[in-house]
């Protein structure tokens, strides 16, 4: 089977600096492969050594996805070859816009079988890509996929939804998203890394992809900063813990908390 | 662009307040379209102006008919399309998505019409900053589905023809139990994390909760990478969104995406043994010290001086 891994380089917000007036400063945090990107790579490779498939890491962003770290990160965790549309002409592309370079980069890629995604991303985190992606490519889209197996030339998807675990048997193109606890992924070791240097990475000019222009844009008419955030903590030394419990729960009755 | 009219996009699931609530407010005819089983379609049917139906879905999973859905949609250009942030809603959403070229927005706190235009308010980058928005073309918006809709009947089902993706078949439901919490309503919640050394000490964090009379809940990794909790006990970004009079949090280190769940919480109360733990700058009350401590001492207060 040939198998494309869609992962996100991403910084973290929690390390954002974020202003007063709500607008963001990101340049202390330092981007990685988004926290549960890695589950969707170890499925891959289980999947692609179960059908002597392939396993091709795709990403799509700013320049700045496309660093000899960045490479190494992907391509240290089970991938064969590296795919990347890295252009600052989508440094501030929304979901749809991404989803819709992601689309044309697969079917550059050609005849895959599979598109594995992450639970949701560390920065927009709305777990809309994959299945936008799917939308893109007409394919079917799934989320919250929990298992997934090579079965009769197709594959044995299970989802762990609000309702229960559900089971499908699917033939044909998906896009899959993973939930985050899906598989343990495994940890890069030093041969993982050095093996990464050896494999490929290709890089598609965003110019060359065939990709519709949007239909809706977006105005950010004004940005604030969420109230309940900062708050002045009384603090108590729990070292003599009963001493501290007596400490909290007087304050919390003065509080009226209780 | 039908700027008289906004759609709602339903995934087999009747819970639906929340996508009537925001169609209401953007459109004047709120159209409905329903994939998934007919007894959906008619409990929709009670809360939108028109009810489009896709036709029993039988071993397709709902996911397959989000281009059906969505070609439905792109016929009708409306104002707005809402769905539901759920697994199935933003499959759908997604489909929509794609054949507009339009952005999905999510995180969404209010929607409004301002002259012909949709401005939402939306919480980005993982709750770090929140951004009024205005929306040129067609809106598509992601939001809380809420409670299920019910009533008379006040629109007529009208099947129409969509096929399936052909290809997926669900062969197998095992049904899971729901907890049947709801943290939302709870006036305290005592949530406990990765500081928790064992699953059977989370009866500890059981007896807290209890001495407080209020509900227990978690962080993510709790019940997603462990399953000592069950999933709808979780609070976050990705998880339960509540404003309790009162939330204490033991050993749970503060992450962001936890913490925007909570952020409209009256008090917060953190109990880590790291000092340096970022919950204690996003507390009111910080202990400082070891949980398997301080949580039965607490507990033994709040008996005390019951
Ligand atoms: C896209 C995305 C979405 C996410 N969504 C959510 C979400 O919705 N909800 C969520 O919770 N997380 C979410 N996360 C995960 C989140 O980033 C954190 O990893 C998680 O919240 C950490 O959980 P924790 O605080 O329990 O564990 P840790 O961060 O490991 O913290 C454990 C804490 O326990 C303390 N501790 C250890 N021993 C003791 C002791 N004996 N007594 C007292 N304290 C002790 C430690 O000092 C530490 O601070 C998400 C992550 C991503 C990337
Ligand atoms: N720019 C991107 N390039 C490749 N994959 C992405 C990108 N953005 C999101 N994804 C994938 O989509 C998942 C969900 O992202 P999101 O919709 O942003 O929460 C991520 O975990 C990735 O697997």
């Amino acid at each position: 089977m040939k198998i494309v891994v869609a992962y996100k380089w991403a910084p973290n917000p929690q390390d954002a600096d974020v202003r007063p007036d709500g607008t963001v400063d990101l340049s202390r945090a330092k981007a990685a492969v988004s926290e549960y990107d890695p589950v969707a790579f170890e499925l891959a490779r289980r999947l692609a050594d179960a059908t002597a498939g392939e396993v091709i890491g795709l990403s799509v962003g700013a320049a700045s996805i496309d660093t000899p770290l960045a490479r190494k990160a992907a391509l240290s965790r089970g991938l064969d070859r590296l795919v990347l549309v890295a252009d600052d002409a989508l440094a501030d592309a929304d979901g749809t816009r991404l989803a819709a370079v992601l689309a044309a980069a697969v079917r550059a890629i050609g005849d895959v079988d599979v598109v594995l995604a992450g639970d949701s991303s560390i920065d927009v985190a709305a777990g809309q890509v994959p299945l936008t992606l799917a939308g893109e490519l007409g394919w079917l889209g799934l989320a919250s996929v929990s298992r997934v197996e090579a079965a009769d030339g197709g594959l044995v998807v299970e989802r762990d939804l609000p309702g229960g675990t559900t089971v499908l048997a699917v033939a044909g193109p998906v896009v899959l998203a993973a939930t985050a606890d899906a598989v343990v992924p495994k940890v890069a070791g030093m041969k993982d890394i050095l093996a990464a240097a050896k494999k490929p990475t290709e890089v598609l000019a965003l110019d060359g992809l065939d990709v519709p222009a949007p239909g809706a844009t977006l105005t950010t008419l004004s940005t604030a900063k969420p109230g309940g955030g900062d708050r002045q903590a009384t603090v108590i030394d729990g070292a003599d813990p009963a001493a501290a419990a007596a400490q909290l729960v007087g304050a919390l009755r003065q509080a009226g908390a209780l | 662009m039908n700027t008289t009219q906004s759609w709602i996009v339903v995934a087999d699931d009747a819970a639906a307040t929340g996508l009537v609530g925001a169609a209401r407010t953007l459109g004047t005819e709120v159209v409905a379209v329903v994939a998934g089983r007919r007894e959906v379609a008619d409990a929709l049917a009670t809360a939108a102006d028109r009810v489009l139906w896709l036709g029993e879905p039988g071993e397709a999973p709902v996911e397959a008919f989000a281009p059906a859905v969505a070609a439905l949609v792109a016929q009708a250009a409306p104002r707005a399309v809402v769905g539901a942030t759920t697994p199935s809603g933003r499959a759908l959403l997604g489909a929509v998505g794609a054949a507009l070229q339009a952005p999905v927005l999510s995180g969404i706190g209010t929607v409004e019409l301002s002259g012909d235009q949709v401005v939402v308010t939306r919480s980005v980058l993982g709750g770090v900053s929140e951004h009024r928005t205005g929306v040129e073309g067609t809106a598509v918006l992601a939001v809380d589905a809420g409670a299920a809709v019910s009533g008379t009947p006040a629109a007529a089902v009208e099947e129409v023809a969509g096929e399936a993706l052909a290809g997926a078949r669900v062969t197998e439901v095992r049904p899971r139990e729901r907890a049947g919490v709801n943290l939302g309503a709870a006036r305290t919640v005592v949530a406990v994390g990765r500081g928790l050394k064992a699953r059977e000490d989370v009866a500890l964090l059981t007896e807290l909760a209890g001495a407080f009379g209020g509900e227990l809940a978690c962080s993510r990794p709790l019940a997603e990478g462990v399953d000592w909790l069950p999933k709808e006990r979780y609070i976050g970004i990705s998880g339960q969104h509540i404003a309790p009079e009162l939330y204490v949090a033991v050993g749970i280190s503060g992450q962001l995406q936890h913490m925007v769940g909570v952020r409209e919480a009256g008090v917060i109360v953190a109990v880590n043994s790291d000092k340096n733990a970022p919950v204690f700058s996003q507390c009111d009350y910080g202990v400082v010290g070891d949980l398997y401590q301080v949580v039965p001492a607490l507990t033994a207060a709040l008996k005390g001086g019951a």
